[in-house]
C-alpha cells in the first residue's frame, strides 16, 4: 500500500525517525517497506518563475522561446516544448546548477542553436505530481524567486507489503496505530471514527432491502442532497496525488480519501439515477453488469449486487456502475458504507477478475466497527466541500457483526514457544500497546480491528513481533539421528552422479513437463511398456508443457542437441529424476527415479596428442557393467528390437530388467546435426540399486 | 675339453661386444647357447670325456653356459635400456598434458547436497513424497483455506482426478507427521510446480528443500539457531542473517529470512533467502485427525518449519542472472561449476 509520511503524521509525530528508522520499525514488525521515494523534497535551485513572453522558436516549430522572470531582477531566457501555459503564468524553473529527481542535472545550454539558461518543469518532473501533460501552472501569490520547495510540501512515500491477515494495515490510521504501538507512544488526539452522533434508524423495506444478509450483514446509507459536484480542494487532491491516486471530483475523491484513511470503503451513488430503493441482493441468473471500468461482467447466482428497483447498480463490495455514479451534474448522493463477507468477495472478484482497493479490503476483512463512523467522516466532508444537506438519520439494515472474541494468554506456554524469559508485564504491555486490553486470569480483549487475532499463537506472534525476533537468542541443538531409508537413497543417487561426473558425465536437470511432439517419441512408449500410460495436465500453461515426463531421455535429447548446436563435439550428459506414469487400470500416479544417459562424440579430450577416441555401443554397455555389476549379480545384455533404435538391448541385473539402452537412429541423430553415433541408456534406480544403510 | 670350452667362453665374450642390436643378440644366443650352439655341441663331447674328469670339465660346462647366459641378460638389458631411452627422446615434460574429462555437478545438486549435508550434521535425516499430491496433503493439511489465492486453476496443475501437482515440498511434512511419531527432523528436498508463465526470473518447475523440527518445547529460539547455522554452512560462517515477521497460512509467527551478501561489483546488501515459522496449531490437529491419535496434539508438541527456493539459492551463490540457465544444461555453463 502506498503511505505518505505526511498523511501518516496527521495521526502520529513522527518528527524523530529518519526514513530508514522508520522503514526498519516497520519491516521487523512484519511490514515489509518494499520502495520508497521522495517526493517534492530536496530540490534546490528550482524557484517559482514568471512567464513575461513567449516567441516561436526560430529552428524548430515545436519549441518556444521564452523570457521567464526568476525574480533574480533580469529576465532569463529559457527554451520550452510545452504549450499549456499562457503569458504571465507561474511555473517552476529549475535554474542551472539543479539536480531534478532521477539525477536529472540541469545546465545553461542551446537547444537548436537558441541559448536556454534553464528548464521549465512540469510536475511530474519535480516528482510533485503524477501529471506530465505540460508545465506545472502555479495558482499562486508567492513572488518570483521563492524556492519551489516552500509552495510543495516535502513528502516521503513508503510502498509498504501488508500481509493478508493484516487488512487493518490497509490505511493510514491503521499503520499509523501500528506505529504508535512499535515506536511505544500515543496517536495524536485519536480520532473518534468508532463513535458516533448520528441517529441510527432501521431502513423500511422500500429504503433498503437487505436479502443477502449472510454476503452483507450489515449495510448502510445516507442520503445527502443538494451538493455541488466540482473539484476537490488542494489539500485533498495533495493527499490523493501524494499516494498515486488521481483527483476526480470532491465527491469521489472524499469516499477515496475514507478508504484510505479509515480502511472502510465507501459508494456513492447518484440519487437521480436510481429507480427507488436500494436492495441488496443475489445476482439473478445471466444477469449482466455494465461496470464503471468500462467492461460488461457476467454474474453468477452467488456474485452479491446492489440494486435499485429495476436494476443492479454494483457489484457488492467490488465495483460500481458506469450508469449509477457521481458526475458533474449530481445534486443527490446517496452514500454507501457497509460490512461484506469476506469469503464472498474474494471468491466474486476471483471469478470475475476484477480487483478494486473496495474488494482488496472487504476480501481481507475489514473493522466492522468503522462502518458508521466512516459514514459520518464522509457526510461531514461533503458538507464542507461540496454543501448540500444530509438527511438526519442513518439508515442501517441488518447488524454490525460481533467483535472479535476475547483470547487467552498462557505466560509460560508463550515463554516456551519464544524461547526467551520475558515476564508476563512485558508481554503484557506489549499487548496493550497493540489495543488489547486485559481482562484479567489471562484474557485479552482483541479490539474490532484485529479480526485476526484468534488464538493463543496469534498474540504470541504478536508479542515476537514487537519484542523483536533479532533479541531472541538462538539456541543452536544437534541430535543423533538414525540414517532413513530415504538418506540411503540419496547416498547412493549422489555416489552415482559422483561417479558419472568424474567420468566426464555432465549432470542435468531438466523440466519434469513435455510436450504432446516429445511424448510421441518411441522411447517414451519404450519406458512406459504396453500397460501403461502417461500423466497429462487437465490445463496445460503451454504446449511445450502438456505432460508429466514417462521418461528423462526425451528432456536430455533436446539437452543433446542443444549443446550440438553450440558446437559441443563431445555428448555426455546424465540426468536422475523422478518420471511418471499410470497404469492404465489404475487412477494411482506412478513415481519412479530413472537415470538417464546420453553419449555421443568424442571419449577423450580434444588435444595436439591426436585424435580422440569416439564413442561406441560398448563404452555405454560398459558404462552400466561398471556402475551396477559391481556386486553380486553380474549386468548382462538381452538383444531387444525396437523401432527408434538401431541397435538396442534391454540391461538385465542378473534375471531382472533394470533398463534399455541402444543407438538412436542414425536418421534421427543426423535430425539433430549429431556428427557420430548417439546412444541412450535409462535405468529405473529402484531396480538398479539396493541402498544399504551402512552405505 | 676344457680347453676347448675356455676357447668358446673367449670367443663369446669377444662375440658378445658386436651384438649391438636385437637380431645381433639373438644370432649370438643362437651361435653359443641353441641346440646346433658351439657350447651344445661342446657339450656332447661329454659322454668322450673319462669318468674321473667328468665332475671337473661337467662343472666346466655349467660355468661357461652361466657365463654366456649372463652376457646375453646384461646385453638384453643393456640394448632395452638403450631402447627405452630413445622412446623418451624428445619428450618435453614441460608440454601440457592431456586432461581426462571432467564433467560438472549441475549448480542445484551442489546447492541442495550442502544444505543436507549442514542439516544432517545437526540430526535431520531425508524423507520423501509424491510429487503428484492430493489437495488436502498440499493444501488443507496445512492451513490453508479452500479460498486461498493459491488454491485455483490459474496458479495451481490440477489432474481431472483432483489430484494436483503439489506447489511446494511442504507435503512432505503431512506424510510424515502422518506415519511417524514425534520428535521429527527431516529434510524434503525435490520439486514443486507452479502456474508460472516461464521467465528468467520463473520456472514452472522448480526446486525447494523443506524442513521440519517436531517435538516437546521447540522454540522460535531453536528455529533461529539452526537456521542461522543453515546458512552459515552454506554462505560462509560469517554471514549475517536476519528473521522479518512475515504470514503463511501454515505457521505461525512465520518469517522471512534474508542474508546479507556482496554480490559481484555491488554493495553488500540484503537478500530474501527463504521462509520459516512456528507449525501452526491447525496444521497439528489436521495430523492428529488424519492419524486418529493425539500424538501431536498442538498442547503437547510444538515445531517449526522452513521452506528454501534451491534455484534462488544457486543463483545468488554463483549470481547467475537468467533462472534458464538452470534448466538449459548448456555444457559450457555447467563446466564453469565444476571446481566450484
Amino acid at each position: 500500500m502506498n503511505t505518505s509520511l505526511n498523511w501518516l503524521q496527521d495521526h502520529i509525530d513522527l518528527s524523530d525517525y529518519s526514513t530508514d528508522a522508520l522503514s526498519d520499525l516497520l519491516t521487523f514488525a512484519g511490514i515489509e517497506v518494499e520502495g520508497i521515494q521522495e517526493r517534492g523534497a530536496g530540490v534546490d535551485h528550482v524557484v517559482v518563475g514568471q512567464i513575461k513572453s513567449s516567441d516561436s522558436h526560430p529552428g524548430a516549430d515545436r519549441l518556444s522561446v521564452c523570457q521567464v522572470d526568476d525574480g533574480s531582477g533580469s529576465l532569463r531566457q529559457i527554451v520550452c516544448g510545452a504549450k499549456n501555459y499562457k503569458v504571465n503564468d507561474k511555473v517552476p524553473v529549475a535554474l542551472p546548477g539543479a539536480v531534478l529527481p532521477g539525477d536529472f542535472k540541469i545546465k545553461e545550454g542551446k537547444l537548436r542553436g537558441v541559448v536556454s539558461n534553464g528548464m521549465m518543469c512540469s510536475g511530474r518532473e519535480l516528482q510533485l505530481t503524477d501529471d506530465h501533460e505540460g508545465l506545472l501552472i502555479l495558482k499562486t501569490d508567492e513572488a518570483t524567486g521563492t524556492p519551489i520547495g516552500e509552495l510543495f510540501e516535502s513528502d516521503t512515500l513508503l510502498e509498504l507489503e501488508i500481509t493478508p491477515n493484516r487488512p487493518d494495515c490497509l490505511s493510514h490510521l491503521g499503520i499509523a496505530r501500528e506505529l504508535a504501538a512499535l515506536a511505544k507512544r500515543p496517536l495524536k488526539g485519536v480520532p473518534h471514527y468508532g463513535a458516533s452522533s448520528v441517529t441510527q434508524q432501521p431502513a423500511k423495506t422500500e429504503e433498503i432491502t437487505l436479502e443477502a444478509s449472510e454476503s452483507c450483514p450489515f449495510y448502510t446509507a445516507r442520503r445527502i442532497t443538494g451538493v455541488k459536484v466540482g473539484p476537490s480542494p488542494d489539500w485533498l487532491k495533495g493527499k490523493l496525488e501524494a499516494i498515486g491516486l488521481r483527483p476526480i471530483n470532491n465527491i469521489v475523491d472524499i469516499t477515496n480519501y475514507v478508504l484510505f484513511e479509515m480502511g472502510q470503503p465507501l459508494h456513492a451513488f447518484d440519487v437521480a439515477k436510481l429507480d427507488g430503493g436500494i436492495c441488496v441482493r443475489l445476482a439473478n441468473d445471466g444477469e449482466t453488469f455494465q461496470a464503471l471500468d468500462g467492461n460488461e461482467y457476467a454474474l453468477q447466482t452467488d456474485d452479491l449486487v446492489i440494486a435499485d428497483q429495476s436494476k443492479a447498480v454494483a457489484i457488492g463490495g467490488v465495483m460500481g456502475g458506469e450508469d449509477s455514479g457521481v458526475t458533474e451534474g449530481t445534486t443527490d448522493v446517496l452514500l454507501e458504507s457497509a460490512y461484506f463477507t469476506p469469503s464472498h468477495i474474494r471468491r466474486t472478484s476471483r471469478r470475475l477478475d476484477l480487483s478494486s482497493d473496495s474488494s482488496y479490503r472487504f476480501e481481507r476483512g475489514i473493522d466492522p466497527a468503522q462502518t458508521i463512523g466512516a459514514s459520518e467522516l464522509a457526510s461531514k466532508l461533503i458538507l464542507e466541500l461540496a454543501g448540500g444537506k444530509a438527511e438526519d438519520v442513518l439508515l442501517v439494515a441488518g447488524e454490525v457483526p460481533a467483535s472479535p472474541s476475547p483470547v487467552m494468554l498462557d505466560h509460560g506456554r508463550a515463554q516456551r514457544l519464544l524461547g526467551v524469559d520475558l515476564s508476563e508485564d512485558e508481554m503484557g504491555e506489549i499487548l496493550t500497546g497493540l489495543g488489547l486490553e486485559s481482562q484479567g486470569a489471562g484474557a485479552w480483549k482483541v479490539p474490532s480491528f484485529r479480526g485476526d487475532l484468534e488464538r493463543h499463537v496469534d498474540l504470541v506472534e504478536e508479542i515476537a513481533r514487537v519484542y523483536g525476533i533479532d533479541k531472541i537468542p538462538a539456541r543452536e541443538v544437534a541430535f543423533f539421528a538414525e540414517p532413513s531409508k530415504e538418506d540411503a537413497r540419496y547416498d547412493a543417487h549422489h555416489q552415482l552422479r559422483q561417479r558419472l561426473v568424474d567420468l566426464g558425465y555432465d549432470d542435468c536437470l531438466t523440466i519434469k513437463l513435455i510436450s504432446d511432439a516429445q511424448l510421441a517419441d518411441d522411447l517414451c512408449a519404450l519406458r512406459l511398456g504396453k500397460q501403461n500410460q502417461a500423466v497429462p495436465l487437465k490445463k496445460p500453461l503451454s504446449q511445450d508443457h502438456t505432460t508429466l515426463r514417462p521418461s528423462v531421455l526425451p528432456g536430455l535429447l533436446d539437452v543433446a542437441e542443444r549443446n550440438i548446436c553450440q558446437g559441443a563435439t563431445s555428448l555426455k550428459f546424465f540426468e536422475i529424476g523422478t518420471v511418471f506414469s499410470k497404469h492404465e487400470k489404475s487412477p494411482k500416479v506412478l513415481e519412479s527415479q530413472q537415470l538417464g544417459i546420453v553419449l555421443s562424440g568424442d571419449m577423450t579430450n580434444a588435444s595436439w596428442h591426436g585424435e580422440t577416441a569416439q564413442a561406441d555401443i560398448c563404452d555405454l554397455i560398459g558404462l552400466c557393467e561398471a556402475l551396477f555389476g559391481g556386486g553380486k549379480q553380474a549386468v548382462t545384455m538381452r538383444r531387444l528390437e525396437q523401432e527408434s533404435l538401431l541397435v538396442a538391448a534391454e540391461v538385465l541385473l542378473g534375471k531382472s530388467v533394470i533398463g534399455r539402452l541402444g543407438q538412436v537412429d542414425p536418421a534421427r541423430a543426423r535430425e539433430m546435426d549429431c556428427q557420430g553415433p548417439l546412444y541412450v541408456a535409462e535405468i529405473d534406480l529402484a531396480k538398479a540399486i539396493k541402498p544399504s544403510l551402512s552405505a | 675339453m676344457i680347453a676347448q670350452l675356455d676357447a668358446i667362453h673367449q670367443d663369446a665374450q669377444a662375440a658378445i661386444e658386436d651384438a649391438c642390436d636385437e637380431a645381433a643378440l639373438e644370432e649370438f644366443r643362437i651361435r653359443f647357447l641353441g641346440k646346433k650352439g658351439a657350447l651344445t655341441q661342446a657339450a656332447s663331447g661329454m659322454r668322450d670325456v673319462s669318468k674321473e674328469d667328468k665332475p671337473a670339465v661337467g662343472q666346466k660346462l655349467n660355468e661357461v653356459r652361466q657365463a654366456l647366459t649372463r652376457f646375453v641378460e646384461a646385453r638384453s638389458a643393456q640394448l632395452l635400456a638403450l631402447k627405452d631411452a630413445e622412446a623418451a627422446k624428445g619428450i618435453d615434460v614441460t608440454l601440457p598434458g592431456r586432461r581426462p574429462q571432467q564433467a560438472a555437478f549441475h549448480p542445484l545438486t551442489q546447492v541442495m547436497h550442502r544444505g543436507i549435508s549442514a542439516l544432517r550434521q545437526m540430526g535431520f535425516t531425508l524423507a520423501a513424497g509424491p510429487e503428484v499430491e492430493t489437495e488436502f496433503h498440499c493444501f488443507d493439511a496445512l492451513n490453508t483455506p479452500e479460498d486461498h489465492p493459491a488454491r485455483n486453476e490459474k496458479d495451481t496443475f490440477y489432474f481431472a482426478d483432483g489430484h494436483l501437482l503439489r506447489t511446494h515440498t511442504s507435503s512432505v511434512q503431512v506424510r510424515t507427521m502422518e506415519t511417524t511419531k514425534p520428535p521429527v527432523r527431516i529434510i524434503a528436498p525435490g520439486s514443486a510446480y507452479r502456474r508460472d508463465e516461464i521467465d528468467s526470473t520463473h520456472l514452472s518447475v522448480f526446486s525447494q528443500m523443506e524442513g521440519l523440527y517436531v517435538a516437546e518445547d521447540v522454540s522460535l529460539g531453536d528455529l533461529k539457531g539452526t537456521l542461522e547455522r543453515l546458512f552459515r554452512a552454506i554462505f560462509g560462517p560469517k554471514t549475517p542473517v536476519r528473521f522479518r515477521p512475515h504470514f503463511f497460512p501454515f505457521t505461525e509467527p512465520s518469517f522471512e529470512i534474508d542474508i546479507k551478501l556482496q554480490p559481484k561489483g555491488q554493495d553488500p546488501r540484503w537478500i530474501e533467502i527463504a521462509g520459516c515459522g512456528m507449525v501452526d496449531p491447525n496444521v497439528f490437529r489436521q495430523i492428529c485427525e488424519s492419524r486418529g491419535d493425539d500424538v501431536y496434539d498442538p498442547d503437547k508438541v510444538t515445531g517449526f518449519a522452513f521452506g528454501l527456493g534451491l534455484e534462488r539459492l544457486a543463483m545468488i551463490m554463483w549470481g547467475i542472472p537468467d533462472i534458464r540457465l538452470l534448466i538449459e544444461n548448456d555444457q559450457r555453463f555447467l563446466r564453469q561449476f565444476a571446481s566450484a
